[in-house]
């Protein structure tokens, strides 16, 4: 047929194509206008060019998945470290060399350096200051306290930072008492939650809620455009008993059949470097995950609280057992 | 050739001949149909591999749930639909009245719009700070709570607007069509109009409305993109979210299975209803002449066409205009924007034109020979439009890696993907066309000493041109719109619009999504005009 004739040759013609660029593939799943300014920078400095490939980071953990040795992307990066850790578990990335990821601390990279978490954001309560109902709130476990019906805004349950926060909890104080608190929250969030983070701070913020629990930045970002919003920060859990904040990390992994592994490993090697450290937190004002380096001047400093003590790992390990107890409990 | 036609000529008098002209429809109905089925091959194989315990937990933990989401979801979509569809087909048929023309054309604009993008615009505009949430509070006060859309009625009302022009141009289509003496026959015989609506104008108009609900619902079947961005769990978005979310090929191959168990039900009994009349219009028949409107009337006509309209058109692109500007003062538009525009023109046109030859083949197949393997086959092609998405997209990818893992990686891969999703649109529409063709056209023709090719390409294909147009047509506007499979097919750093809408909407960059979807909406513009372009003429 001359329909299969004319789609070989095209076929043809954009492999050639492909094949005369030969950038360094990164298959991205976290936001353009964050990664753009490290590969811009890292494109600079050492002439690689970079090709990116935009995406969900599930939907291209699969792709990598099922293109096996066909894959183009010689690297993956990722907003949550569950799913970083599921690729490490699938067998997708290969290790990276100790001196590069031992920069990294243990907590916030794969057991065996598959891959690397990058920056840092915590699960944090942004409550309405000119509200009193929320003064009693010292842990993310008090959201499910009845005292909060219809004053409560949380996000969906498919978000990954929600997921991952609920894993720590989950690991922190049990199954039974995460599936009660839930249920609680469920109770609270009076019938509807939201789909984005931003439009918590929002809901907050103009006092249609009195509470939520949102990554960090989102507050920050909000205080960035509006400096005068009712806004107050609740560092939840801290205190000798105290769990500590959730944390969950962007990262990420070398792919195993990248043939450009030296041009790949330059690129981690700028991303762990103090500088790359500082470029890819602060856009997002996240925390480096790199000792040493500062966060947003805005942030609390990751030194002036205490962070649940779970390693990244473990958010890959527990997903299915943490999603299987929210649909259980049947959280929106 | 001229042998084949020597040959044919002879055929006609010697009748067990004529198969063996039919096989070489056959044969290549036979290939197309077997290229269509690989995603539900793929989905078979994978499904099998679920063992009992798996279909178990399958039946009584989601099932259960999906299937109501789902079907409550079709039902309320279609009739919406055809309450819409009919309605403005009807009144623009039927009355002249002032801007008529412009009526037409606010009907079918929606079908530019991404569901997904409707639902992004009217999860916006429905916020607090949103026009519509701003209007309600200004309307009922704060006390009255802003309509929740996150449900079903909330989904239900997104693609309704986004569907019901295909009720709408297969109706009105139809009604443009229809014969004035069978209505004038009742009436001598003493029919009220109401009595000639119900029993003249609404089985006539049957077929159409049939047709047009089929690609609604099964628009609704397989929608991903605003069920995702609304969060409304219907098989497709179930099965998109085992897959990505657990890995879970099986379950989701399993879950794939039963909604092709349910859509092609849905199609058979489609086909059924359709299949028990049919019409051959004779060319002397007096065609229908709208009648004027009274004063009244447009009064009424435009209200209704209007609110339509607004809903459905006006608000999205005046939204999608507004922070469109914006993105242009701001200067966010770059050269790696209009690159974002090439590759989806090159896509669509590509899948366009290669989906309406490799339809061809099926279309003519069933228009002719009307049986069961026809049938069968016209099912089996269906199962691109009734697979979600996602599922083909991995079909096709298991099926590129493991027999022809050469293509892999290219656009080809990506062109085939779309073929397959929109095959049936094309076959539909074509065998549509066909079917007006009769066959003693044909005859005539071979009696006269045209052979195959000669008679495809001096009586077929001209005579069903438009049907052609109309293929071309609307898989060139899906293929523009198609958001799942490209995300997982497109070659490395191969943005297209939808892909680049999703990206910036899912960031909340207002100002980068609009001019994107602004850009479809241009982008599909010539083409539609094209479409309509008959509907003038008649």
């Amino acid at each position: 047929m001359k329909s299969r004739l004319l789609l070989v040759f095209l076929a043809g013609l954009f492999s050639l194509q492909a094949l005369a660029a030969d950038p360094l593939v990164i298959y991205s799943g976290r936001s353009d206008k964050f990664v753009k300014p490290v590969v811009e920078a890292f494109e600079k400095e050492t002439g690689i060019k970079v090709l990116l490939h935009a995406g969900g980071s599930t939907a291209l953990l699969n792709k990598l998945k099922l293109e096996g040795d066909r894959t183009d992307a010689d690297l993956y990066i990722s907003n949550d470290a569950g799913n970083l850790q599921k690729g490490s578990e699938m067998g997708l990335f290969r290790p990276i060399s100790d001196e590069i990821a031992q920069v990294i601390p243990a907590n916030y990279r794969a057991p065996d350096n598959s891959w690397l978490g990058l920056s840092a954001r915590a699960r944090m309560l942004v409550a309405n200051s000119e509200q009193s109902q929320t003064d009693f709130v010292k842990s993310v476990f008090d959201l499910a306290d009845p005292r909060l019906e219809d004053k409560l805004a949380i996000t969906h349950s498919g978000n990954e930072s929600y997921i991952a926060g609920v894993t720590v909890y989950m690991l922190a104080a049990g199954e039974e008492a995460t599936g009660d608190w839930l249920q609680g929250m469920k109770d609270n969030v009076g019938g509807s939650v939201f789909n984005k983070h931003s439009k918590i701070v929002n809901a907050v913020a103009d006092g249609k809620k009195a509470i939520g629990l949102v990554n960090h930045y989102y507050i920050y970002r909000h205080l960035d455009q509006h400096p005068d919003a009712p806004l107050k920060v609740i560092i939840p859990d801290q205190g000798e008993n105290g769990m500590g904040v959730a944390w969950n990390v962007a990262g990420v992994a070398l792919s195993r059949h990248s043939q450009k592994v030296e041009a790949a490993e330059k690129f981690l090697a700028f991303a762990v470097s103090e500088k790359g450290q500082k470029m890819f937190a602060e856009v997002n004002r996240e925390y480096p995950t790199r000792p040493g380096v500062p966060a947003a001047d805005e942030v609390p400093p990751r030194d002036s609280y205490k962070v649940a003590d779970v390693p990244m790992a473990r958010l890959g390990d527990m997903r299915n057992a943490t999603l299987d107890l929210i649909e259980e409990v049947g959280m929106p | 050739m001229l042998k084949i036609a020597d040959l044919s000529a002879t055929q006609t008098v010697t009748l067990p001949l004529i198969n063996s002209r039919m096989t070489l429809r056959g044969a290549l109905s036979l290939l197309v149909v077997l290229l269509a089925a690989i995603p539900l091959v793929f989905v078979i194989h994978s499904s099998l591999q679920l063992d009992s315990e798996g279909w178990v937990g399958l039946w009584s933990s989601r099932l259960p749930g999906l299937l109501w989401n789902t079907l409550s979801l079709s039902v309320l979509v279609g009739v919406g639909s055809i309450v819409l569809g009919v309605s403005a087909a009807w009144w623009i048929t039927r009355r002249e009245f002032p801007g008529r023309r412009i009526a037409i054309w606010l009907m079918v604009l929606p079908l530019t719009i991404p569901t997904y993008v409707f639902a992004h615009i009217y999860t916006t505009l429905f916020d607090d700070s949103g026009w519509i949430g701003q209007a309600w509070q200004w309307l009922f006060g704060e006390a009255v709570a802003i309509p929740d859309l996150f449900n079903v009625v909330g989904v239900s009302f997104i693609l309704t607007l986004a569907g019901f022009s295909y009720v709408f141009l297969l109706v009105q289509d139809s009604l443009s069509r229809s014969q004035q003496n069978l209505e004038e026959a009742a009436r001598i015989q003493g029919a009220r109009p109401a009595q000639v609506f119900w029993r003249i104008n609404l089985p006539l108009m049957r077929p159409a409305i049939a047709a047009g609900l089929a690609l609604v619902v099964l628009h609704v079947l397989s929608d991903f993109g605003a069920v995702s961005m609304m969060r409304y769990q219907t098989f497709t978005l179930s099965i998109y979210l085992q897959m990505t979310g657990r890995f879970d090929y099986n379950a989701a191959a399993g879950l794939s299975l039963v909604l092709v168990s349910l859509s092609l039900t849905f199609l058979i009994l489609e086909r059924f209803f359709r299949n028990r009349q049919r019409y051959y219009g004779t060319a002397q028949a007096k065609r229908y002449t709208a009648r004027r409107a009274t004063r009244f009337e447009i009064v009424a006509i435009w209200f209704w066409l209007g609110l339509i309209a607004l809903f459905a058109f006006v608000l999205p692109i005046l939204w999608m205009l507004i922070w469109s500007w914006e993105a242009w003062m701001q200067d966010l538009i770059s050269d790696r924007f209009w690159g974002y525009v090439g590759n989806s023109l090159l896509v669509s046109v590509l899948a366009a034109s290669l989906t309406v030859i490799v339809a061809l083949p099926v279309a003519l197949y069933h228009a002719r020979e009307r049986s069961w393997l026809s049938q069968a086959y016209l099912h089996v092609s269906s199962v691109g439009f009734v697979l979600p998405g996602p599922v083909i997209a991995l079909g096709i990818l298991a099926f590129v890696l493991s027999q022809v893992d050469i293509l892999y990686g290219s656009l080809a891969v990506l062109v085939i993907a779309m073929l397959i999703r929109f095959l049936p649109l094309a076959i539909q529409a074509q065998e549509a066309a066909a079917q007006q063709l009769t066959p003693s056209m044909e005859e005539a023709a071979r009696s006269l000493g045209a052979g195959t090719w000669e008679n495809l390409r001096r009586i077929i294909l001209p005579m069903i041109r438009g049907g052609m147009i109309s293929a071309w047509v609307l898989v060139f506007i899906d293929t523009l719109k198609e958001l799942p499979a490209t995300l997982i097919l497109r070659p490395t750093g191969f943005d297209t619009l939808p892909v680049r809408i999703w990206i910036e909407a899912s960031e909340e960059m207002l100002e980068l999504a609009a001019p994107a979807a602004l850009m479809l909406v241009i982008g599909t513009l010539p083409v539609l005009w094209f479409l309509m372009r008959p509907v003038k003429q008649r």
